[in-house]
């Protein structure tokens, strides 16, 4: 594994190198192939992805601060100081990110989208709020209540620091009254005696009215005054489209004469025919600014109060004073017309009688001044939505303080007053949530309390319900603020508020999420209750649908093609991605506070739709992926860019769904949802991925042998660029299935095996293209001859393939086969993964053995290249060795300058492999040029001749390498030196070689001859002692023997006479004992191969052809050198033979020489012996 | 050229990619095994995806190396076989003949392959039909020689056998009978294509080297 690691390692410090050495210009012109093919799904996605895993990791660190930041703060209302100032968490040690262009783009396009979404108009209406409240008050007595505090105020410091003066300039632009009539007032304010007796009227509810308009309906509101006093009007707020109101409304009426003959008027009315509230109230929401919108309010106001309206009057009802009981009473009064008959309908109202100000009525006057006041001040100090805290300004402060000590408020009732105040006008003004979270919590008390109000109650409530709607819209509309800390802190205030009232006892008999606010509600959870908790859940997902239909619809595809089809799936899966980022910020927020699971919700919503959207359109493109597959037959075409394009495309869109899934995982823990299934979408999209892969894998190889130059990458290694670039292709091919990241272990498993059986394809192919690169160099053609050089190129081409090749074993490894092998013993068993595994071995084995024949067969083709100069030289030198010693130089020449080129070039493995080629050749040749030349009838001269040559060749190859395969050239080397023979040498081979085989022998058919031998100086004594066991050669059984000694070769000792026993009759154990001395000279004595012969043979009776029994050989050097008697000496104990073999190497040069007497003479003979017929 | 000794470290073969199909079941990973190691398990696994075995054999003394692929039947299986029909030299098409719905089957398996592999039509494409399971006693066989040849006929298929990798019976034969399938093939298609000997080359090249010698001797 480790020399694996290094090899790697190499590889890639070589890459690096490469990079650094030669231009990026050859891998740009490589990558224009195929426009980046590999890249693009290898290292470029890798780097994207990376860096999107890097961004994740990110966003959640800043989550995580986020929400460290922002919680506390919201929850525990800690001081802002206290917590961290956002600079300094930003500005701590962040990974730097290098968004590349396609990223940054896809940023661009979320924060586009959300921006669009946030100005759309809402396909919905916003919450209608029907029960739409500008209680149209008594503007002027409103203000001169004021008015009349500010004169007689009580005890408050601030007043007199302000001045009188400036609060009445201050309060006569927030009431926007004019000059004469806030001189006409503020007279009266001044005059005005404090009133003894009040007139205390709730407006309850009215029943039953007519209808006004056309719809059938009524916008009735009430005016009410004393006809002692008709000029001071009270008016009700206007209920829009009802014929049964409900006011609830406090009023109190100064009696100012104490005659009891006074009546009150309850005036209901219809508001406005002409134009109807809803109209009215539609301008208040298209009038930009809250000066419109204050001024707006006046008016209708004060039109209801002066009776100018072109209001329809419904019904009146006249009340005498002295009707009532001092104690007070409820009254249901019927409502009358003038000439008319029928009735209007029926009003309910509390009527008593007080000294001071109702509390109730003082309520809603402090109620109605707030909001006075709040509208002015939003207008005049241009604080933006969901920003104002509750702060007035000091003037307002002071006007509020005294209505306040002046009107006997409590502090209890000035906080629901607040809420009501606030709440009020949250629809069209939103204030800051954590106002309503502050406000929320001292009310909470209060209402826990047992001494509760449950009066108070229930207007809380009521009010609540205004403020709701903004809550959840918040929640639900969120991507419509901006991303940053300031919704963080709303959606933090929203959710404690709402965690505040789901702590309250909910009132039972009102509704908190009527369907007319929320009609979105009736589609979801019908069956749910709506309780808070449910609600917010419904929003979450509302909110999500409706963001995820927006995206859908806005991001439309430019056409119908399976290329903008992917990128659009593409978009959507990476807008959704981003917005499940923003919710992870905000999931804790939800867990710790409303206990939902935020982020998780949505993801299951949008896993879903995404699922629902894409799967089976995917699957399908996946399958006609097919048709845009590659033609296998012409690699060179390129105008595939389309289904490359789609290629990318899908591999995006997988990456993408990847990371969702992952996103998943981590939210959702194991549970199980579709989208997890998503790979299985893409299986035959990475078929034909692989498939397409392998088509360009091709083409670059192709490019990149030639972009070759056949060069070093650098001096420490011994292969060429091409070789790097095809490894290259090979690592992006990893990249690529590393990112791929394939879940299902069965499918990985045969995906694997189909990479390596097509990496094997590629390396065929490389090895192809390399052979035809280099095709044809090294042919040198001159004046003189064709032949063929060993070139550099050759050899680097084989190192190139050969380099491939062994990168192919550790490339595999890096495909994590051994993981997967593991995995599939898990999921299956261990016999099968082993079965796997043997297959995948297999697989690659059979690829390196494949491509390993390959690098043999260029290796023969060179050395084959070679061999016709080798076998022409070899002629040649043959031939004219005699005449031309310069021959011989050329063919070592010849030789030694390939064969160095090769030795310096070839790695050793090969080298070795190529100079055991050569030699089989060289032997091919020899063989071809000694059968052919014997055929010839050359003399033995041609064949020694090329013998010498031969062992300078050999002498040669020797000096470069010691283990040439020396057995096919010792066989050459003995044909050569026999064919070169004399005919006399060749026949006394014949004799050694006899003499040699004898020696091997362990009995014989023939019999055994006894002897002993011994030399004394020269002379040779000879003792023939006995034979046994000799072969019946007569018909009666026995043989007549007798036995010749013959010096051998027989040339050498023509002077030496060949003595011979007596014949032994009918003896097949003759006794011989008989001895001989051989005279020989000195020179004869020591020649190199003389041999002594014992010819045993039968005696015819006539002495004319005795015939042959067989023949025993001692060789001279085995004869001991001693003056000790012979009979001292051991006995030689020889087995007789016969020549059995007739067809060895000698005998065959021998038969070759037909013209030859010599030989012709001693083949018959050695026939004869053979056959044991009759010698003559 | 006896004495040639082969001095190469692997063997040169011609290698052949055989690719068998057919429904799971029919003994198709028991016909290799047999085929490659003479060896029958009865109780061997499904096969996962495809399953790969190298095995030489000889025909008319040359050597081929058989690249063989064992795929699996099993429906869910499909995309893990498919690509590595691509690139086959023979198909071999199983069926047991105790199966009638396996031998029915062969349709689908026949048009599979040739729509994966990239096949053109009517091209004659080297498939082989083995009907595996042949020791299965008469009552069981529901599949008959004649249905089997006349299946062959109809799809132009012109060789088919069969066999038993439980009894090793006819199994090396249907292997040799696939490759020589392939060899007829091939011949056909290269018949225009003339083919060069070693040693046709050889003498051709030599003999202008020496014409060119001797040219240069005279210029000298
Ligand atoms: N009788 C009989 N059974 C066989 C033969 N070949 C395979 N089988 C059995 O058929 C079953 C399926 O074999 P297998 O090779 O796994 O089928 P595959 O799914 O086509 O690879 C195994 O239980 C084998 O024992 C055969 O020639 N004769
Ligand atoms: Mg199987």
């Amino acid at each position: 594994m480790s020399s694996e690691d290094a090899f790697w390692k190499t590889i890639s410090d070589k890459l690096k190198r490469q990079k650094s050495v030669v231009e990026k210009a050859h891998e740009r012109k490589l990558q224009e192939v195929d426009g980046s093919f590999f890249e693009r799904f290898g290292s470029i996605l890798h780097e994207r992805s990376e860096s999107e895993k890097k961004r994740d990791l990110q966003n959640h660190v800043r989550a995580t601060k986020a929400s460290v930041r922002f919680l506390p703060r919201a929850f525990l209302h800690q001081d802002y100081e206290d917590s961290q100032p956002p600079q300094e968490a930003d500005s701590e040690p962040e990974p730097e990110i290098e968004l590349n262009e396609e990223e940054i783009d896809n940023q661009i396009i979320i924060t586009n989208v959300n921006k669009e979404f946030s100005s759309s108009a809402d396909s919905e209406q916003d919450e209608k709020d029907d029960s739409h409240y500008y209680s149209g008050m008594n503007l002027d007595e409103l203000y001169l209540e004021v008015l009349y505090q500010i004169h007689h105020n009580v005890g408050c410091d601030v007043t007199f620091e302000l001045g009188e003066t400036a609060l009445l300039s201050y309060v006569q632009d927030a009431f926007k009254m004019s000059n004469e009539k806030h001189n006409q007032l503020l007279t009266a304010a001044q005059e005005r005696e404090p009133p003894e007796l009040l007139l205390n009227v709730e407006v309850i509810e009215a029943k039953d009215l007519i209808a006004k308009d056309s719809n059938g309906l009524s916008d009735p509101f009430v005016t009410l005054y004393l006809q002692s006093n008709s000029s001071r009007r009270y008016n009700s707020s206007v209920k829009m489209e009802t014929l049964n109101p409900v006011w609830e409304e406090h009023f109190a009426l100064p009696v100012m004469n104490e005659s009891c003959d006074d009546i009150l008027y309850i005036e209901v009315w219809d508001f406005d025919p002409a134009e109807t509230m809803r109209e009215k109230f539609g301008k208040i929401l298209k009038v930009k600014g809250l000066r419109g919108a204050t001024r707006l309010i006046k008016e209708m106001a004060i039109t209801a109060t002066m009776g100018q309206h072109e209001n329809e009057l419904i019904g009146i009802a006249k009340i005498p004073l002295k009707t009532i009981p001092s104690s007070g009473m409820l009254m249901w009064y019927s409502l009358d017309r003038k000439y008319k008959m029928a009735r209007q309908g029926v009003i309910k109202l509390h009527l008593s009688f007080g000294s001071e100000k109702n509390c109730q009525v003082a309520a809603q006057e402090h109620r109605h001044l707030l909001n006075l006041l709040l509208l002015h001040e939003l207008e005049t100090s241009q604080i933006g939505p969901y920003e104002w805290d509750g702060k007035f300004g000091s003037q307002a402060e002071a006007i509020i303080m005294q209505h306040k000590i002046q009107s006997g408020l409590c502090p209890t009732e000035i906080d629901f007053v607040q809420w009501a105040a606030y709440t009020f006008v949250q629809k069209e003004h939103p204030l800051s949530f954590g106002l309503y979270l502050k406000l929320l919590t001292k009310i909470s008390k209060h209402l826990c309390a047992p001494s509760r109000n449950e009066e108070s109650v229930k207007i809380f409530w009521t009010f609540t319900k205004k403020l709701l709607p903004s809550c959840i819209g918040l929640i639900r509309k969120v991507r419509k603020r901006p991303h940053d800390k300031k919704t963080a802190e709303q959606i933090a205030d929203v959710l404690n508020i709402l965690l505040q009232l789901m702590c309250l006892q909910q009132p039972f008999d009102s509704d908190l999420f009527p369907t007319n606010l929320y009609p979105w509600l009736i589609s979801y959870e019908e069956e749910k209750p709506r309780s808070i908790s449910n609600v917010l859940n419904a929003a979450v997902v509302k909110g999500g649908k409706d963001w995820l239909q927006f995206i859908l619809e806005r991001t439309e595809k430019q056409d119908n093609s399976v290329d903008e089809t992917l990128v659009y799936f593409h978009k959507v899966v990476q807008i959704v991605r981003s917005d499940l980022q923003r919710a992870v910020e905000y999931d804790k927020m939800f867990q710790r506070i409303m206990n939902l699971e935020y982020a998780k919700t949505l993801y299951n919503l949008y896993q879903l739709e995404i699922s629902n959207l894409i799967e089976d359109e995917l699957i399908s493109i996946c399958k006609s992926l097919k048709t845009f597959a590659y033609d296998w037959n012409c690699l060179s075409q390129s105008d595939s860019n389309d289904h490359m394009s789609l290629g990318t495309r899908l591999f995006e869109l997988y990456l993408a769904l990847q990371r969702f899934v992952c996103l998943g995982t981590t939210l959702s823990g194991d549970d199980d949802f579709r989208i997890r299934n998503c790979h299985t979408w893409f299986q035959g999209g990475v078929e034909q991925w692989l498939d397409i892969a392998v088509v360009r894998a091709m083409q670059r190889i192709e490019k990149a042998v030639e972009l070759d130059d056949l060069s070093p990458i650098d001096e420490s290694v011994k292969y060429s660029s091409s070789a790097l670039d095809t490894l290259t292709i090979f690592h992006q091919i990893k990249i690529f299935w590393d990112q791929l990241n394939w879940p299902d272990i069965e499918s990985s498993y045969s995906f694997v095996a189909k990479i390596i059986d097509d990496l094997c394809r590629c390396c065929l192919f490389y090895a192809d293209k390399m052979a035809t690169r280099v095709d044809g160099m090294g042919d040198i053609t001159d004046n003189y001859e064709r032949r063929f050089e060993v070139t550099k190129e050759w050899c680097l081409a084989i190192n190139n393939i050969d380099y491939v090749c062994q990168s192919l074993k550790p490339f595999t490894e890096e495909l994590q086969l051994n993981s997967l092998i593991q995995q599939l013993a898990e999921i299956r068993n261990p016999l099968e993964a082993e079965r796997c595994n043997d297959t995948l071995q297999n697989v690659l084995e059979n690829a390196l053995d494949t491509i390993q024949n390959k690098i043999v067969e260029l290796l023969e083709t060179v050395a084959m290249k070679m061999s016709p100069a080798m076998k022409k030289l070899l002629i040649e030198g043959a031939e004219i060795l005699h005449q031309d010693s310069n021959s011989i130089h050329r063919v070592m020449r010849y030789l030694d300058n390939n064969l160095a080129t090769l030795y310096e070039e070839l790695n050793e493995d090969n080298f070795n492999r190529i100079l055991d080629i050569i030699w089989g050749n060289l032997g091919n040749i020899l063989y071809d040029l000694i059968h052919s030349n014997i055929d010839k009838r050359r003399p033995p001269a041609f064949f020694s001749n090329l013998k010498a040559t031969l062992q300078l060749m050999v002498k040669s190859f020797k000096h470069t390498d010691e283990t040439t395969d020396s057995e096919v050239l010792a066989k050459i080397e003995w044909l050569l030196t026999v064919n070169g023979m004399e005919t006399n040498e060749l026949i006394h081979q014949v004799h050694i070689e006899r003499w040699r085989d004898q020696l091997e022998l362990k009995s014989s058919p023939y019999g055994e001859l006894t002897v002993r031998l011994q030399f004394l100086n020269n002379d040779l004594k000879v003792e023939i002692i006995n034979a046994r066991n000799l072969i019946p050669m007569d018909s009666n059984g026995f043989c007549d023997s007798f036995v010749r000694v013959c010096l051998l070769p027989e040339e050498k000792f023509t002077n030496i006479s060949k003595p011979r026993t007596q014949t032994h009759t009918k003896n097949l154990f003759p006794l011989y004992d008989e001895t001989f001395t051989l005279n020989l000279t000195s020179g004869q004595r020591n020649l190199p191969d003389g041999l002594v012969v014992f010819c045993v043979k039968d005696r015819d009776f006539l002495g004319m052809s005795n015939q042959f029994i067989g023949e025993a050989f001692v060789h001279l050097k085995d004869i001991p050198d001693t003056t000790a008697n012979i009979k001292t000496l051991s006995q030689v104990h020889l087995f007789l033979s016969r020549p059995s073999n007739l067809t060895t190497d000698c005998i065959t040069a021998l038969e070759n020489r037909q013209g030859d007497k010599l030989a012709k003479e001693f083949l018959k003979r050695l026939k004869q012996k053979s056959s044991g017929s009759p010698i003559s | 050229m006896s004495g040639r000794v082969n001095m190469r470290p692997t063997n040169k073969n011609a290698l052949l990619k055989v690719v068998i199909l057919g429904d799971g079941g029919v003994g198709k990973s028991c016909l290799m095994n047999r085929f490659v190691s003479n060896h029958f398990d009865e109780h061997s696994f499904h096969t996962i995806g495809v399953e790969f075995l190298n095995k030489d054999i000889e025909i008319d003394n040359e050597s081929y190396t058989l690249q063989i692929w064992d795929t699996a039947g099993q429906e869910r299986f499909k995309t893990l076989r498919t690509p590595f029909y691509r690139g086959s030299d023979i198909c071999m098409l199983t069926y047991a003949i105790d199966d009638k719905s396996s031998f029915r089957n062969m349709n689908m398996w026949k048009n599979e392959f040739l729509y994966y592999a990239d096949i053109k039509e009517n091209s004659s494409f080297p498939f082989i039909v083995v009907g595996n399971k042949s020791d299965v006693s008469i009552e069981e066989r529901e599949v008959s020689q004649l249905e089997l040849e006349t299946w062959c006929n109809e799809n132009g298929i012109a060789s088919c056998i069969e066999t038993s990798a439980k009894n090793a019976s006819n199994v090396q034969e249907a292997f040799k009978m696939a490759v020589q399938h392939w060899l007829r093939a091939e011949s056909r298609a290269d018949r225009t294509e003339c083919t060069y000997s070693d040693t046709v080359d050889l003498s051709k090249k030599q003999s202008d080297v020496r014409n060119s010698c001797c040219a240069g001797a005279t210029d000298d």
